[in-house]
């Protein structure tokens, strides 16, 4: 009895250390630049930037070939015919078919087709919070932001007014508003705020977000309210996502705002980015919230955002696409 | 146990115990039983019943259960009762309907005196004709006393008296009524009725207790809108098909309040019969959950054709069991979404059993009562005088020709659910006895 249950135990074990081995095998570990080290290396570079035509043309190639995020970063009645299968990309095989009810509420065409000039990517970094950013942003062609930013009176000024894209996490509309079951009027008059801009949704990401996302369509439906509901294109999400874990980005999945930085990058000619700070001290060494509107930190292991911002940097310093770190004194912030 | 133990088993022990005799004793237990139970139960109505069931087996089912083909536009097949009948056409100028089936000529021969060709109400409420076949209606004390085209021959001679509301029946009506339920104070969940902190029992008993929170309260009204007897004449509109064709359109619209069930479309198809006027409606929440996915997809739909009832109040029985609540609450919070001023209210659950347990005794017993029927008894406490139309819940009308089961469509309902003969039985003896009036033939 004893020698039995003794064996079984090493099996397991066994079983646990080959399992491991492998782990460490398939994402070998690594170090990351402590976070001093990156600050010191951004204060460093300084405010220097420089455009690199080139750089910019071969990443926008690199996007196209991989993810396409033209024509396939929303899910629209063009590629997603009825009858199509949506594999989820959060999700271990699980799909949605397009029905005749899912059908009607995609986009007819992409949305996004003309070439976009000047990109800004409004992170929601707590490096924003007193940038007197928001003219900078404002100032742009077209206007990304994520996960239903707060654009009060109070941030205006850091962040800008104007809204052309804003992703929406379905965990918020989960949190914020109820899973909309109820009162809808809070979430429609929410949304006032970005204008008649897009909302992204990644509606099949994961298996609780479909129905979020689609009663957060039918809710502005009914409000006939001027917002263009996108729903992410799952396929989109997953070629980006490999995208990066082949350059070293190891997470359990992407943020949004890489999310929203490679579509930019495949869809403009040039972009900025804004408040992308995942550090917990600014440059001058003073704290940082982790959010400009809040201190809520994440789920520590779901999203990798030091190594994210490591290879925006690299990208930053490559010109292919500007990072704004600190304060933007507008008349001056072009040197 | 011993035994048991060691690994023996008696082979002959199993017998003993169930053996032949005794399993014979068993099973005469048992029915002895089970026959004793159900008298308990059911009282002296168990023979009864099985015996008029069994001569409604006989020669009246025919007419029920039969394979009968309802096509939409008013067949003009008369019924069949395995009873010799005559068919006479009969020219009414303004009536849609001109095959009316009547009983044969010996048959009326045989009887005294016959209405049949003279006009709806001519004749004054207390003649003695008039008395005479007001009479012939309360002999048949239970449904099943007598067949229904007898029933409905009786109805149908009656339709000649003038109607006239009997001040003392229903004056004593309203009062037994005002005692049981008391539907001006307790007919909707108020803010006075049900305080915060209370422990809502459901209608349904295995439902259990809804606790009222402060955010449940501040969906009730402040108090009870309707008081009692404010209304001077008040309409209570079946679905039933028989109100089809029936022109009745203005008198409805005529009336001070105007009550509807389960959402109606009243749009031009229908408004000539059943008006447009609505004052209060009543949603089931089974049509939401079935034709608008719970309100929890897109709900300008729902709020689109509650725009067809231009003033109407909402009520809803939110407190029937839990799957009721959440959707009936959120009609409330999606007309609160839109703006809406329209009255959203609950039925009050213990009003509602009140209701169902004064109607038991009336001889309406059934596992719930209908929404109309709830309509008229909340109606005759509110009103001073209360007429029905489109309620009828037999496979043909008074004369006999077969009708849809609603104005607008054919779905049967659930068997066994409600019990519509029993409570339009009831409307007919009211309707005798002075108390409502109930109309079922055309409107002049």
């Amino acid at each position: 009895m004893l020698v039995r249950c003794y064996r079984g135990k090493l099996s397991v074990w066994a079983a646990m250390c080959v399992l491991v081995l492998c782990w460490f095998y398939v994402f070998p570990v690594y170090r990351l630049p402590r976070d001093k080290d990156i600050v010191d290396e951004v204060l460093r570079q300084g405010q220097v930037w420089q455009k690199n035509q080139t750089g910019i043309d071969f990443f926008r190639k690199l996007l196209t070939k991989c993810c396409d995020p033209r024509r396939k970063f929303a899910v629209t009645k063009e590629n997603s015919p009825m009858g199509k299968v949506l594999w989820y990309d959060g999700e271990f095989y699980h799909s949605h078919t397009v029905n005749n009810e899912t059908f009607p509420l995609l986009v007819k065409d992409n949305p996004l087709q003309r070439p976009l000039k000047k990109c800004a990517v409004v992170g929601n970094g707590g490096i924003l919070r007193h940038s007197k950013c928001g003219r900078d942003i404002d100032q742009a062609d077209f206007i990304l932001r994520c996960n239903l930013p707060p654009l009060s009176k109070e941030y205006v000024e850091d962040v800008g007014t104007r809204t052309h894209l804003v992703t929406a996490n379905p965990s918020i509309i989960e949190k914020r508003f109820q899973n909309l079951l109820w009162s809808r009027k809070v979430f429609v008059d929410s949304m006032k705020v970005y204008g008649s801009s897009y909302i992204y949704m990644p509606a099949f990401s994961m298996k609780t977000g479909t129905d979020l996302s689609l009663r957060a369509h039918y809710a502005l439906g009914d409000a006939s309210s001027n917002l263009t509901m996108l729903f992410a294109n799952p396929e989109f999400l997953l070629t980006v996502g490999k995208f990066w874990k082949a350059r070293g980005v190891h997470a359990r999945r992407l943020s949004t705002g890489l999310f929203l930085v490679s579509l930019a990058l495949g869809l403009c000619e040039e972009v900025t980015a804004y408040g992308f700070w995942p550090f917990s001290v600014s440059l001058d060494e003073q704290p940082v919230s982790h959010h400009y509107y809040d201190n809520i930190l994440p789920d520590k292991w779901y999203h990798a955002m030091p190594e994210e911002f490591v290879q925006l940097w690299n990208l930053h310093k490559s010109g292919t696409l500007r990072m704004r770190v600190g304060r933007c004194s507008s008349p001056k912030g072009g040197s | 146990m011993l035994r048991r133990r060691m690994g023996y088993a008696d082979p002959s022990s199993g017998k003993d115990i169930l053996g032949n005799r005794s399993l014979c004793f068993m099973f005469l237990c048992a029915f002895g039983l089970v026959t004793l139970l159900q008298q308990i139960l059911y009282g002296k109505n168990y023979i009864k019943s099985a015996q008029q069931f069994s001569r409604l087996k006989g020669d009246e089912t025919g007419n029920w259960t039969g394979p009968v083909n309802f096509s939409d536009d008013g067949s003009l097949k008369p019924a069949r009762n395995g009873r010799k009948r005559c068919f006479r056409q009969n020219f009414q100028p303004d009536s849609q309907i001109s095959v009316i089936v009547t009983p044969c000529l010996a048959d009326i021969k045989k009887k005294k005196k016959r209405y049949l060709e003279s006009y709806d109400g001519s004749y004054e409420y207390n003649s003695t004709a008039c008395r005479e076949l007001r009479q012939e209606i309360m002999d048949v004390k239970v449904l099943t006393m007598v067949k229904t085209s007898d029933l409905f021959e009786r109805w149908r001679n009656l339709q000649v008296c003038r109607w006239e509301q009997n001040k003392e029946e229903a004056g004593n009506f309203k009062m037994s009524l005002s005692r049981c339920c008391n539907a001006p104070s307790f007919l909707f969940t108020t803010k006075r009725n049900t305080p915060a902190g209370t422990k809502l029992r459901y209608e349904v008993d295995t439902s259990g207790i809804l606790p009222i929170t402060t955010e449940v309260f501040k969906m009730f009204p402040d108090d009870m809108p309707y008081s009692k007897s404010q209304y001077k004449k008040c309409a209570v509109i079946g679905n039933g098909g028989i109100i089809k064709n029936t022109k009745c359109g203005k008198e409805i619209d005529s009336a001070d309040f105007v009550f509807r069930c389960n959402i109606p479309p009243i749009n031009e198809k229908y408004s000539a019969d059943v008006g447009t006027k609505t004052d209060l409606v009543t949603i089931n929440p089974s049509i939401i959950t079935e034709r608008f996915q719970k309100l929890e997809k897109w709900r300008r739909p729902f709020y689109d054709v509650l725009q067809n009832y231009e003033n109407s109040s909402v009520v809803l029985p939110a407190f029937y069991n839990t799957r009721n609540t959440d959707v009936s609450f959120r009609v409330k919070y999606m007309l609160d979404d839109f703006d809406s001023q329209r009255g959203v209210f609950f039925f009050h659950p213990q009003y509602l059993l009140n209701v169902q347990r004064f109607w038991a005794v009336q001889g309406v017993r059934a596992k719930r009562v209908s929404s109309g029927l709830m309509l008229v008894t909340a109606a005759l406490e509110m009103c001073e005088e209360v007429h029905l139309y489109g309620f009828w819940a037999f496979p043909m009308n008074p004369s006999g020709i077969f009708i849809t089961h609603h104005y607008y469509d054919n779905v049967k309902p659930r068997p066994g659910f409600h019990a519509m003969p029993h409570e339009i039985f009831n409307f007919i003896h009211m309707h005798t006895r002075g108390i409502i009036n109930v109309h079922t033939g055309p409107c002049t």
